[in-house]
């Protein structure tokens, strides 16, 4: 009963994804489906928060080892991924009817993949590991084509699905090759061989690099981020959201798992001959790039795309220090992951209000003046984006700063010191949205962009609003958690 | 350690020799009369109809998708068929949890007349 109790978030979700197939499958009516994949998160989340408070110690977790692993980091993700999965949903209870793409298998797509991230952040073998990412990757590529009858729907899904097969290739090699290694698929188990010294050959340098590859194509870091902006932008704005935020932390609690558990000996986690110099490298470049690309572009949603980008840039900063200050860095990175997913959520939730049904709200020009003329549809964005920005007293605020801090105490100055002037350069273009807004008007016989009304849609933004402003202003508790979650994850 | 494979090299050795030799000397030795007729790709003996490049219906696809997914479904069954008294109660428990879900599919494809081939 109690192994039961500690995999219930997962139960809960896979029944409810189940039933809900069902419900789809033999109700002409489309109405209540947003209503009940909202609801099967929200359960699934509350689970989880039910598990982590009454403790797993006597439930015989460890008979599921290495398969799947619940602990307070697994659960962490589990509520974090059911919270960005349920306001997805909700945006797309509003968003799907508008624009005539109300397809029922929309939501149990979006349950599916929330599932398979689910397995990924709690697998602790290869084998789990790929079976999570397959089943969070394949529900996200149909995600991204919904939009049948639009060619960039076609074409951001077809990059995406080619180079994730690509990616999720090469990370395979990598994992055959640290199975031919160690001879064992288990996290632990390679762990072990590691430090016995299987990590001093050729072969686990080349391993790591071909694994590396694979974790940094799915957090969309440069240089595997090609697809991203393509994706983001063809996707209808529902499946973009989720994507950037629940896809996104499904592949940072992958590359958490697998970097400090499977590459956490002295050897691989060293600086002169580990992950850590590479992953610094990447962070760098990817800040850099995604900074300076997304203030040049016209396309509101393909800015917030780059700024994704941008976004894991700075997460990988603090993946990066996890090398010197183990809990305190993954802490960070956790905590940050939870103001990054009400913050993207909310931002895109407040694009897709400000649009109708013909009359999508796209560029900065379509944005122009709607701060006069709709306050209530405005007023959300502009904290949303201030929050993705970095100003107090948001969530984004804390996030940053914990991260950097993180860097400071574990003595990359220099790496702290690059990713302050990118998220200055990063407010550019968040506040440019804010320009357009609240300072001009729109040009003369310009569409006018007129806010939809759905509850669903305002539903979400209310909850993220309230989340992005109670992170801001008193991030202890949600900080203890983090904590408490990386305490868990140990090599 | 090498030593241990090496019955398997030796057998991969003569097997490349001997279908190489067969091949080879097919070509040197035999005789070649060709006709139109014989150069036109085989089709189970019927006249050949065509290029093979054309486009499928996506039903095709469907099919195939489905069959996959109850193919596996079989190979899943029958390890744990052979195995059904050790597994036990566990077993049974977790092999009819996974055919409710492979039934749950079943239904669903059913409803949305993935099954229908005319329509």
């Amino acid at each position: 009963m109690s192994l039961i109790f500690a995999l219930s978030p997962l139960i809960v979700v896979t029944v409810g994804a189940l039933l809900l197939m069902l419900a789809e499958a033999f109700s002409k009516n489309k109405e209540g489906l947003a209503v009940g994949s909202t609801m099967v998160l929200t359960a699934g989340g509350a689970f989880a928060g039910a598990v982590w408070m009454k403790g797993f110690e006597g439930a015989d977790v460890e008979s599921l080892a290495p398969w799947l692993i619940i602990d307070r980091f697994s659960l962490f993700f589990f509520m974090l991924l059911c919270l960005g999965g349920a306001l997805a949903t909700l945006l797309a209870g509003g968003y799907l009817p508008e624009h005539r793409l109300d397809r029922g298998e929309f939501y149990s797509l979006l349950l599916f993949t929330t599932l398979g991230a689910m397995i990924l952040s709690a697998a602790g073998d290869l084998l789990t590991v790929f079976l999570g990412l397959e089943t969070m990757s394949l529900g996200a590529y149909c995600m991204t084509a919904f939009r049948r009858a639009s060619v960039r729907s076609a074409e951001g899904a077809l990059k995406y699905f080619l180079l994730g097969s690509f990616a999720a290739a090469i990370m395979l090699y990598g994992f055959a090759l640290l199975y031919g290694i160690t001879g064992t698929t288990s996290l632990v188990g390679i762990s072990k061989a590691m430090r016995a010294g299987a990590s001093h050959g050729p072969g686990a340098i080349f391993a790591l690099i071909l694994v590396l590859v694979g974790l940094i194509f799915k957090v969309s870091g440069v240089p595997f981020h090609m697809w991203t902006p393509d994706a983001y932008e063809g996707a209808p704005t529902p499946a973009t959201t989720y994507m950037s935020v629940a896809v996104k932390s499904g592949g940072f609690a992958m590359m958490l798992r697998v970097l400090i558990t499977a590459f956490g000996d002295p050897q691989s986690m060293s600086w002169g001959s580990g992950w850590p110099p590479a992953l610094a490298l990447v962070a760098v470049l990817t800040m850099t790039v995604a900074n300076l690309t997304a203030g040049q572009q016209e396309s509101v949603k393909r800015m917030l795309a780059y700024s994704s980008i941008a976004h894991a840039g700075y997460l990988l900063v603090g993946v990066v220090a996890i090398m010197r200050a183990h809990e305190q860095a993954t802490a960070s990175v956790l905590f940050y992951l939870l103001t990054y997913t009400v913050s993207t959520a909310g931002a895109f939730g407040a694009l897709i209000l400000c649009g109708r049904r013909g009359a999508e709200a796209v560029s900065l020009e379509d944005l122009a003046g709607i701060g006069k003329r709709h306050p209530a549809a405005a007023l959300p964005f502009a904290l949303f984006l201030l929050s993705l920005a970095g100003v107090p007293p948001t969530a984004g605020f804390f996030g940053k700063w914990f991260i950097f801090r993180a860097a400071m105490d574990s003595g990359f100055y220099w790496l702290t010191i690059i990713a302050f002037i990118n998220s200055v350069i990063g407010a550019y273009y968040y506040l440019r949205v804010l320009v357009f807004m609240y300072m001009r008007e729109p040009a003369a016989g310009a569409p006018v962009a007129t806010p939809m009304r759905s509850g669903y849609v305002s539903t979400a933004l209310l909850v993220s609003a309230v989340l992005v402003l109670a992170l801001g202003l008193c991030p202890s508790t949600s900080l203890d958690v983090a904590v408490q979650a990386a305490t868990g994850l140990g090599g | 350690m090498l030593v241990t494979y090496a019955p398997m090299f030796l057998m991969l050795f003569v097997a490349a020799a001997v279908s190489g030799l067969f091949f080879l000397g097919a070509s040197t030795l035999g005789t070649k009369n060709p006709t139109p007729e014989k150069m036109t790709p085989y089709e189970c003996g019927s006249e050949s109809s065509g290029g093979n490049h054309l486009k499928l219906s996506v039903k095709f696809y469907l099919t195939a998708i489905l069959f996959v997914v109850f193919d596996i479904e079989a190979v899943f069954i029958y390890p744990w068929a052979i195995r059904f008294r050790q597994l036990g109660w566990l077993g049974l428990e977790e092999m009819f949890g996974f055919l409710a879900v492979v039934v749950v599919a079943l239904i669903y494809v059913w409803r949305k007349g993935a099954l229908e081939w005319e329509s």
